[in-house]
């Protein structure tokens, strides 16, 4: 696994973490076709969600009011800092929900699923319940997983035919006016 | 369906005890009695006034239960000696933040989906906490008067602290609103800002559980129930939360939603909303348990998968011999196809509730929800129908529950091979000696009539569920049950008419375990999770966005113990 930094804004959603995550790479960072960042869940006294990136230099970062963690070094908020310590480890040893991945650009409308294997990172695609996959209907929000250090994507039955990821672009919220 | 029975109502909210002889009355098992008649009883007990009798922890420490006596009685059909009442114990009205309509509207449309009890369960928060609590109580004692044959109990639908949503209900009486109220101040999650999954927030809850023991210990309210809603739903309540409600409340912690509510919440559009059933659709968050696989974040044959796999979390709470039942609810907010809408000008939060609804002529197809009554239903055996027999039934553990009506009723009874028709049915214990030969014995009244979507539901197979009790689990997270499959399966033959009966041998008894049922309209399966040797013919995964409710129906029923002495 290449060099990574752990960044921890306390984000309470994984869409919070997406957000920042974006904001990040448009503003500081600057986005690479080989960078890999994901999502780690921090779970504890306040659980929250903090990310891992891939191929940057953290010194951008430092300056801001967030938790830093690359290799040994650690700056921001304490808190932040171990949490993203935590993202860094966890993505250092092959888990993390994956959000920029190469070739996820490319992952957009109806795709056959051998084109997403040969296209993207994504290794394996998984079918809940059974079934194998061949039409990926991608919604445009594709969110594999790091499996023991493999890059996994569920995907579940979808009306109609084909397939679509397990995770839903929009999930109706709890306690929402439905 | 509908109402054939006549019912000697009490009416609680006009005298303060409800069945006050109930706990001299050697006629009404200890099981039978409201937890406030039993501590009544057992006082008289240590004063040596009546017989002794003990309460049990495990199912390897109760008494036998036989079935109640099957004398038929004016209250219309029994099945084992019981009535089977319909319910539904997670319904939102007005007064809740998400939905809209009336405690009457709620009531009206249960009782005429053929409901004989409902529990109104608006959402926990602060202004309910505030004026909600209180404000819902006139209109639940005037829906009680209004309509006579179907019982209505106020409750709560509690933010577990650091978990998901439970069903809190009392028995009604003088102090109902008051301890809902007191019990919503200092326990609700959102009240308290104690939603995040942390420790101190897990003993909040049991702090909650607690309070709610003391109420009915001091007679304040006769009796409480919990049972937590849409358990498996955003994977918050972990494995060692569900056991730690038990364990702090035994008796009034009974069980969870086997099959969430918001079952139309899968048609697919135009005609629906296209989501997931039971509004199941999500994925993990920091406030999750990891080690929940991602299936359980859906729904399989419109269940809940803590219930629907077979050797799962519910099997793996039952393998511990302590009973956990399940129960199927509308949870109806906004009812699928409806053409009404919050009344105008409505200000909830100075109000409590929303003004009441009004027709606007707008089809709701992106409602997710049934009336109650409608399609999910909680079936109870009770001694009679009273609020009380209703809660002693839950707490028995005699429940069953089905989708779309899928059957008119089941006779469950596990018997000594050869020794007469009676034994242990539904939520019930059988005590034999090592080796005795057992069998199951089922009858099940196949639908007669059409449901409310207008067609008479056919059941096509029976499954028989076994599992060995194994004690106290070691990980109290735990989540598999290695001993449980489905052990016998019987296809229903297409000419069954009226009623598909079948006996099994469950063999010499060397070990205490549970036997349990399972039926389906066979129109979607798939292999278990767990394999096909375990279930070889399992409820397969809802399509979300294309989950039909009325063209995958199953039923569930609690076990029956059978305990080696």
């Amino acid at each position: 696994m290449k060099e990574v930094v752990g960044i921890d804004a306390g984000s309470a959603t994984v869409q919070d973490a997406e957000h920042l995550l974006g904001r990040l790479l448009e503003e500081v960072l600057g986005r690479t076709d080989a960078m890999v960042a994901c999502t780690h869940f921090v779970r504890g006294e306040r659980p929250h969600v903090a990310l891992s990136v891939t191929g940057v230099d953290s010194a951008a970062l430092v300056s801001l009011e967030l938790g830093v963690a690359s290799g040994s070094e650690r700056s921001g908020p304490p808190e932040l800092a171990a949490g993203a310590a935590l993202a860094a480890a966890a993505f250092a040893a092959g888990e993390g929900r994956a959000v920029i991945y190469p070739g996820v650009s490319g992952l957009v409308g109806t795709r056959s699923a051998s084109e997403v294997l040969a296209e993207s990172a994504i290794e394996e695609i998984d079918v809940m319940g059974g079934g194998v996959a061949s039409l990926v209907h991608t919604r445009d929000f594709v969110r594999p997983e790091y499996v023991n250090g493999r890059l996994v994507l569920l995907t579940q039955p979808a009306g109609g035919g084909g397939v679509v990821p397990f995770e839903v672009p929009n999930p109706t919220p709890c306690c929402a006016d439905h | 369906m509908g109402h054939h029975h006549t019912h000697d109502h009490d009416h609680p909210h006009s005298h303060e005890n409800v069945e006050p002889s109930d706990a001299t009355d050697a006629g009404v098992p200890d099981e039978e009695l409201s937890p406030s008649a039993l501590s009544r009883r057992n006082l008289l007990r240590s004063a040596g006034l009546l017989g002794t009798g003990a309460a049990a922890s495990t199912v390897l420490t109760a008494p036998s239960t036989a079935s109640a006596d099957t004398r038929s009685s004016s209250s219309g059909e029994r099945r084992a000696g019981y009535l089977w009442l319909a319910g539904d114990h997670h319904i939102h009205t007005q007064y809740s933040s998400d939905a809209m309509y009336r405690v009457i509207d709620q009531v009206r449309h249960g009782n005429a989906y053929g409901l004989d009890w409902m529990v109104i369960t608006d959402h926990g928060g602060a202004t309910h906490a505030r004026i909600g609590v209180d404000k819902v109580n006139p209109d639940i004692r005037a829906a009680r008067d209004e309509v006579r044959d179907t019982l209505v109990f106020q409750g709560l639908e509690w933010n577990i602290p650091g978990a998901e949503h439970a069903t809190v209900f009392v028995h009604p009486g003088r102090h109902e609103v008051g301890v809902l109220k007191q019990f919503e101040n200092d326990y609700d999650g959102s009240v308290k800002n104690a939603s995040d999954n942390t420790p101190a927030n897990e003993a909040l809850a049991i702090a909650g559980l607690t309070f709610l023991k003391k109420q009915v210990d001091k007679g304040r309210v006769d009796d409480a129930l919990f049972l937590a809603n849409h358990p498996a739903r955003r994977g918050v309540d972990s494995p060692h939360e569900i056991r730690a409600w038990r364990d702090a409340a035994p008796g009034i912690a009974i069980g969870f939603e086997g099959a969430p509510g918001h079952q139309a919440a899968g048609i697919p559009e135009p005609n629906g909303g296209g989501g997931g059933r039971g509004f199941y659709e999500g994925s993990p968050s920091a406030n999750s348990f990891p080690g929940y696989p991602l299936e359980s974040y859906r729904t399989w044959g419109g269940f809940d998968w803590m219930t629907s796999t077979v050797g799962g979390l519910w099997d793996s709470l039952l393998a511990e011999g302590k009973s956990w039942s399940i129960s199927a609810n509308s949870d109806c907010h906004v009812v699928w196809a409806d053409t009404a809408e919050r009344g105008p000008d409505s200000n909830f939060d100075l109000n409590g509730r929303y003004n009441d609804p009004v027709h606007n002529g707008t089809i709701l197809t992106s409602a997710g929800d049934f009336w109650p009554g409608f399609y999910s239903r909680t079936n109870v055996g009770a001694s009679r129908q009273s609020y009380a027999a209703v809660m002693s039934g839950m707490r028995a553990g005699r429940i069953w529950v089905d989708h779309g009506h899928l059957i008119d009723g089941i006779d469950v009874q596990v018997r000594r091979a050869g020794h007469g028709p009676s034994g242990a049915t539904i939520g019930g214990v059988l005590r034999v000696k090592r080796g005795a030969a057992v069998e199951l014995v089922v009858t099940v009244d196949l639908a007669q009539q059409p449901n409310w979507a207008q067609f008479v539901p056919r059941l096509a197979r029976v499954d028989v569920v076994r599992g060995d009790v194994t004690g106290k689990a070691s990980d109290r997270d735990t989540f598999s049950a290695p001993t449980a499959r489905v052990a016998s399966s019987f296809e229903v033959p297409a000419g069954a008419a009226k009623r598909f009966s079948f006996k099994l041998s469950l063999g010499k008894i060397e070990k205490s375990g549970y036997v349990r049922l399972r039926g389906t309209d066979g129109k979607r399966t798939a292999t278990g999770l767990n394999g096909a040797a375990v279930d070889a013919h399992g409820p397969a995964l809802d399509v979300v966005g294309d989950a039909d409710p009325w063209n995958d129906l199953w039923f569930y029923t609690n076990p029956v113990w059978v305990v080696v002495d």
